[in-house]
């Protein structure tokens, strides 16, 4: 079973100093704790205006890195992100795109992203789709768009047949998707949102399949430890936890 | 060994003999994570609304004192106090004369450097006793009386024999730890559910681990939001042991005066 962070980032964010936010950061927080590989986003795609140019940079970066996967970051409502897919899959070997539409402007039930979703569903590539970034009570300078569980339920209910991962879902919300998950054959969430209460691991596996589990970080904007430990201590079989800690579709 | 400077119960107080659903759940969990965790001392305050009257204080104070002599070894008491009532001194000197608790506890009622807090502190000085207070910058949903870094630096300065203690690192770490930098007599925890991997560093770097306290403000919070900031954190072994307890266990005790 090879462990995988489903969730870690490298770059810079634009409002405040990340002291850890390299690669080699990455891989040494994860060779202290088991972990084998990530999938690896582009921090800097989020906010540069051609978010491929980040890419270009995050391949740079993981080129020859064993076990560590590229996700690319699209947005939807720039031009021709359609041959950035395809650029990205022929260049870089990507394993999913990331979308931000609460950062980006946009909703999801937008036209394009359905366009998006189209597009994958066509590749086999899963999307990654982070709830939000940060706790809104620590924005700074800009107010990203927050995302509505009604909205995440139609969107589920819209794309029965993509992969999606959700990210940085609190416990809370996770509740209030349960059925929509449930129904879904193909999505998951990580565990980068199980903040706000205790037990969250031994609670929500009494509620969803373990492979509806998969381990995320959002290393470096979070610390590693605190949703790892969620796992590693959790008071469930071993055979749960490799399943979170493995994804596999 | 670990402190736990700052969880609650929360809820509606019950009616003596009996603790409410609410609480009797927020104490289960406490006692749990206390034995999962290896947490050797817990310290708790009864929260529930934001503008509490005197009866709900009462109650509240009332459940701490009754989980303290339930489980005594693991669980410690802050008072909690609303400043705007007649009867603020009176509660907080039952809570501490007579119902064992170790702390004052401010939340929102009041921010912490209104007036009518300032008897209070002078009872806690001469108590030696540390004041937790929740302060919390928020880009969104900021509530109209609570406390903010500058409040209780304000606090601080005024009265420097105060042993005071600012929550959460004041919400955002940014905002929360240069204001109260130059003031030795607060110190810091960063409980509550939020996690970023840099807050600790950061607020090492302006204050040094000798002001930063362990806590976590469960139930309503994962334990290990908390845990892994300072298993992330660039710190020494001697720095996490401060953190840990050292740094909680010089500040509650009342024998010997730091300030």
């Amino acid at each position: 079973m090879k462990a995988v962070d489903l969730n870690c980032l490298v770059g810079h964010w634009p409002f405040r100093k990340l002291h850890k936010n390299t690669l080699e950061d990455i891989q040494n927080v994860h060779r202290a704790n088991n972990i084998d590989g990530g999938y690896v986003a582009s921090l800097n795609s989020i906010f540069y205006n051609d978010p491929f140019e980040g890419d270009e940079e995050l391949h740079e970066i993981l080129k020859d890195a064993d076990g560590y996967h590229h996700v690319l970051t699209i947005n939807p409502k720039l031009l021709e992100f359609e041959e950035d897919i395809k650029e990205g899959i022929e260049r870089f070997g990507i394993k999913g795109v990331r979308i931000y539409p609460g950062y980006h402007g946009y909703s999801l039930d937008d036209k394009d992203l359905a366009e998006l979703c189209r597009i994958l569903k066509e590749n086999d590539l899963p999307l990654f789709l982070p709830l939000r970034m940060e706790d809104p009570r620590l924005n700074y300078i800009i107010t990203p768009g927050t995302i509505a569980m009604d909205e995440v339920k139609g969107f589920l209910k819209s794309f029965p047949d993509n992969k999606i991962i959700l990210l940085t879902a609190f416990v809370s919300e996770l509740k209030q998707l349960e059925d929509e998950i449930k129904d879904h054959s193909y999505v998951k969430f990580d565990t980068s949102g199980l903040k706000d209460t205790l037990f969250s691991i031994e609670n929500l596996t009494a509620v969803f399949p373990a492979e509806k589990i998969v381990y995320g970080s959002l290393y470096p904007l979070y610390t590693f430890r605190s949703t790892y430990f969620l796992i590693k201590h959790a008071e469930v079989s071993e055979e749960v936890k490799a399943k979170i800690l493995s994804c596999s579709w | 060994m670990l402190i736990d400077i700052h969880t609650h119960i929360w809820g509606p107080p019950g009616s003596p003999p009996c603790s409410s659903e609410t609480i009797e759940s927020s104490k289960k969990d406490l006692i749990k994570a206390g034995e999962k965790y290896k947490i050797d001392r817990i310290y708790v305050s009864g929260l529930y609304s934001h503008y509490p009257d005197e009866e709900e204080i009462a109650g509240l104070n009332w459940e701490v004192a009754k989980f303290i002599k339930e489980e005594p070894k693991l669980i410690g008491g802050f008072c909690y106090v609303n400043p705007a009532h007649s009867n603020a001194m009176d509660v907080l000197k039952k809570g501490i004369e007579e119902q064992n608790m170790e702390g004052m506890k401010l939340w929102v009622a009041t921010f912490c450097d209104d007036e009518r807090v300032f008897p209070l502190v002078e009872q806690c000085i001469l108590y030696n006793i540390p004041i937790l207070i929740h302060a919390f910058h928020k880009a969104v949903g900021q509530l109209e009386h609570e406390s903010l870094a500058p409040n209780v630096a304000n606090l601080a300065r005024r009265y420097p024999e105060a042993k005071l203690i600012i929550a959460h690192l004041g919400g955002n770490a940014y905002y929360g730890i240069k204001p109260i930098r130059n003031c030795p007599n607060v110190w810091v925890d960063f409980s509550g559910s939020l996690f970023r991997r840099d807050d600790i560093d950061y607020t090492k770097k302006l204050i040094g681990a000798d002001r930063i306290v362990f806590g976590t403000d469960m139930p309503g919070a994962s334990f290990y939001n908390n845990l892994g900031q300072v298993e992330d954190g660039d710190l020494t072994e001697e720095e996490k042991e401060k953190i840990y307890y050292k740094n909680a266990l010089r500040l509650l005790d009342r024998r010997e005066r730091i300030l």
